[in-house]
């Protein structure tokens, strides 16, 4: 999983390329620490590129989402690829997290 | 031991070898130059010998030459005193033990008028006694014999040829003659003196410097005065010795002895190398010395034998001391490596001997150690590892015998309904879960997975299935059932461990269901026709993220005859090693591939298998749930 983090002013644009599964989820965790620090008002993630996320995933954009959430800022995950969507869907993470 | 075996022994052989090769060289160059000087010495000695010899001729020669010179005047004055010139015969005789006869010879007619006139005295061959007697007669016509005729032509003192006198001595004899000249220098006798040949014959083959070497002499005209071999004398001459000769340097030796030469020459004497130092007397007679070659290593053996033992010792004394050196050296090694083996063995705790030099044993020595305290650290730690490693995986093996206790076993036994479950965890526990409950026509039943895997998992699906358990058997709404496990979930949940779950009631009378779904994986549902199809349940949320988040159920009428096959994403997700997915597609094709009449077990079973199949051998990347009823 490649994260990369643009700044623009208060907002981050973050770009997600490649699977996120257990064997990557602390290295995607510690890839989004930065996004937590409360420097960021929007964080806008574009999945376009994502191909795969497990349960584990799933788990980190809840704490990110949990974190974003307490301080009042916004994250959107945007251009998910359909068989990605359809894993928050199922879970209904997609009535926490906003995608766009 | 072998010597091949043993290091001490090859080592002092290969060093022996080299000093044995350095200590023949020198002996050799030392033998070398010894023999030299020794085949020079022998040589000068042999050549001194012969001149000794000639000396000692020489001196008999000119003592007969001087005696006769001497008396010259004597006879001249007394010329007319016949007695006296018999006398002076007898006393030339007797004076000189060399000369064993004299005669005074006139000219015919010259003295008295007499044809013959010769004083002879001599010492008898046999008796040793004096004999005097006028010799010349009719028979012994003495002035044409040599000893007479070739001084008189030459004018001048001669030394016959050897020659057998039967006339006067009656042996092998050779004459010193000097002629007798009046005032006017005419010649009117000869005065002569005998030597015996027998006697210098004697002296000469008595010289005899080496064995094999012998001494001869030779007459002006190459025949032999004096040799070994007596028949010889007077009857061969040198050139007969060289004819019988192979080496044709012996008519050399034999022309330069009658140039009267003197010198020394290499030839091949028929059966080896000899030298043969010659060299001439004064009245041109010659000597010869024949010396085999080897007559020089006579001296030189004894000295080469002595330094061939002294080399042979000292290369014995050197072996066994070097071996004794090398050995005593050598001896750590032969301890280390019996320490070495030791610990090779299995004996960590093996001595190391001490080493008292500062050299490379010591450091064999330092690593040897190195080596065992290392090994034994490494055993220490690798014990360590190995107890904890084993403490932990008992650890896991009671934790996944206490999760897989939680899960039952005990399925249904009713005509009616038929149910199978089975849990296999990609590691040794899992966040899968299932749990069913059977109160009398309803069956209460679930399927969940925890997000993430191994312990963490575990201990958050047991925290799920025990509130299941409470809560479950309360008798409440489905919706109200997961409302209240997932704020049990929720509570304390600071690391966002959450659950998908589907749970469902359902009427085995009526086939009435009610279920409520967490964020659980759509199950499958098989009509009584094959039909297969997926429950697209609304998703509410999966358990365990927020608090009292409003959980809705539904409701759905499941024909007699169906199948309810719930599973976790263990299954639509395993990957093969080239990450493709097993997928929901071909999830629906495989229950619509089900014989209706197939067990729930059996259709638990077979479902596992084909997943196992698609992976291939790839590692279970989640853990794997199959929960399957058969309602007839």
């Amino acid at each position: 999983m490649n994260v990369t983090i643009n700044e623009e002013g208060a907002k981050a644009l973050v770009t997600l390329e490649g699977r996120l599964d257990t064997t990557n989820a602390d290295q995607f965790m510690k890839d989004i620490t930065p996004l937590m620090n409360g420097s960021h008002q929007e964080i806008e993630m574009d999945c376009t590129d994502m191909e795969y996320t497990s349960s584990q995933g799933l788990r980190m954009f809840l704490m990110l989402q949990k974190n974003v959430s307490a301080r009042g800022a916004k994250l959107v995950l945007k251009n998910m690829k359909p068989h990605v969507k359809e894993v928050f869907d199922i879970t209904g993470f997609s009535h926490i997290i906003n995608i766009l | 031991m072998s010597i091949k075996k043993n290091f001490s022994s090859r080592l002092s052989l290969y060093v022996l070898l080299v000093a044995a090769g350095v200590m023949v060289a020198v002996a050799f160059l030392i033998a070398l130059s010894a023999v030299m000087r020794i085949t020079e010495d022998a040589r000068e000695k042999a050549a001194l010998t012969l001149d000794n010899t000639i000396l000692k001729i020489e001196k008999v020669i000119t003592e007969v030459e001087r005696s006769v010179d001497n008396l010259d005047w004597v006879v001249q004055q007394h010329l007319d005193d016949e007695h006296f010139l018999y006398e002076v015969t007898r006393e030339l005789v007797t004076a000189n033990p060399n000369i064993i006869g004299s005669a005074v010879a006139f000219e015919p007619g010259f003295y008295k008028g007499r044809r013959y006139f010769s004083p002879y005295s001599y010492i008898g061959d046999v008796s040793h006694e004096l004999h005097s007697f006028q010799m010349g007669n009719e028979d012994y016509d003495y002035p044409v014999l040599d000893w007479y005729q070739i001084p008189k032509l030459l004018g001048h003192s001669y030394w016959s040829e050897p020659y057998y006198d039967d006339g006067g001595g009656g042996q092998r004899m050779s004459t010193y003659s000097m002629p007798l000249t009046d005032e006017q220098g005419n010649i009117f006798g000869i005065l002569t003196a005998d030597i015996s040949l027998e006697w210098l014959s004697n002296l000469v083959t008595s010289i005899k410097p080496y064995p094999n070497s012998y001494t001869m002499m030779i007459g002006r005209n190459g025949a032999y005065i004096a040799h070994p071999d007596s028949t010889k004398v007077l009857n061969e001459t040198i050139f007969t010795w060289a004819m019988g000769m192979t080496d044709t340097t012996t008519f050399q030796i034999g022309r330069k002895m009658l140039a009267g030469q003197k010198g020394e020459q290499v030839f091949f004497n028929g059966k080896e190398d000899a030298y043969m130092f010659y060299g001439p007397l004064s009245n041109g007679w010659s000597v010869a010395m024949e010396c085999p070659f080897w007559f020089v290593f006579i001296d030189a053996i004894d000295m080469i034998i002595i330094v061939f033992f002294m080399l042979l010792l000292g290369l014995l004394a050197l072996f066994f001391g070097c071996r004794r050196i090398i050995r005593k050296l050598t001896t750590p090694i032969v301890e280390f490596s019996n320490s070495a083996l030791t610990i090779a063995k299995g004996n960590f705790q093996a001595t190391i001997p001490e080493v008292h030099s500062k050299d490379e044993l010591l450091t064999l020595r330092n690593s040897l150690d190195y080596m065992q305290r290392s090994i034994n650290s490494y055993i220490s730690e690798l014990k360590t590892t190995t107890a904890s490693n084993e403490r932990y995986e008992s650890e896991l093996n009671i934790a996944r015998n206490i999760q897989m206790s939680m899960l039952p076993q005990n399925f249904p036994k009713r005509s009616d309904c038929f149910l199978h479950a089975m849990v296999q965890p990609a590691k040794e526990v899992g966040g899968d879960l299932y749990d069913f409950l059977e109160v009398g026509n309803t069956l209460f039943f679930l399927v969940g997975d925890v997000s993430g895997k191994g312990v963490p998992a575990a201990l958050f699906m047991a925290i799920t299935r025990a509130a299941f358990r409470f809560i479950g058997a309360l008798g409440l709404s489905m919706s109200e059932v997961m409302s209240r496990v997932n704020n049990c979930l929720c509570d304390g949940n600071h690391n966002n461990m959450f659950v998908t779950i589907f749970a469902a009631r359902l009427d085995l009378v009526t086939g009435e269901m009610e279920y409520c779904n967490a964020g659980h994986n759509p199950i499958v549902i098989v009509s009584p026709e094959g039909k297969a199809s997926f429950l697209r349940a609304k998703p509410n949320l999966a358990a365990g993220l927020f608090e009292n988040f409003p959980y809705e159920e539904e409701r759905l009428t499941v024909a007699h005859g169906s199948r309810l096959i719930l599973y976790t994403d263990g299954v639509t997700e395993a990957e093969r090693a080239d990450k493709s997915q097993f997928g929901e597609p071909a999830l629906l094709q495989w229950a619509e591939s089900l014989n209706p009449e197939t067990s729930a077990e059996a259709a638990s079973i077979d479902l596992y298998s084909q997943v196992k199949r698609f992976t291939d051998d790839a590692d279970q990347n989640d853990d794997i749930t199959i929960l399957n009823i058969l309602l007839k």
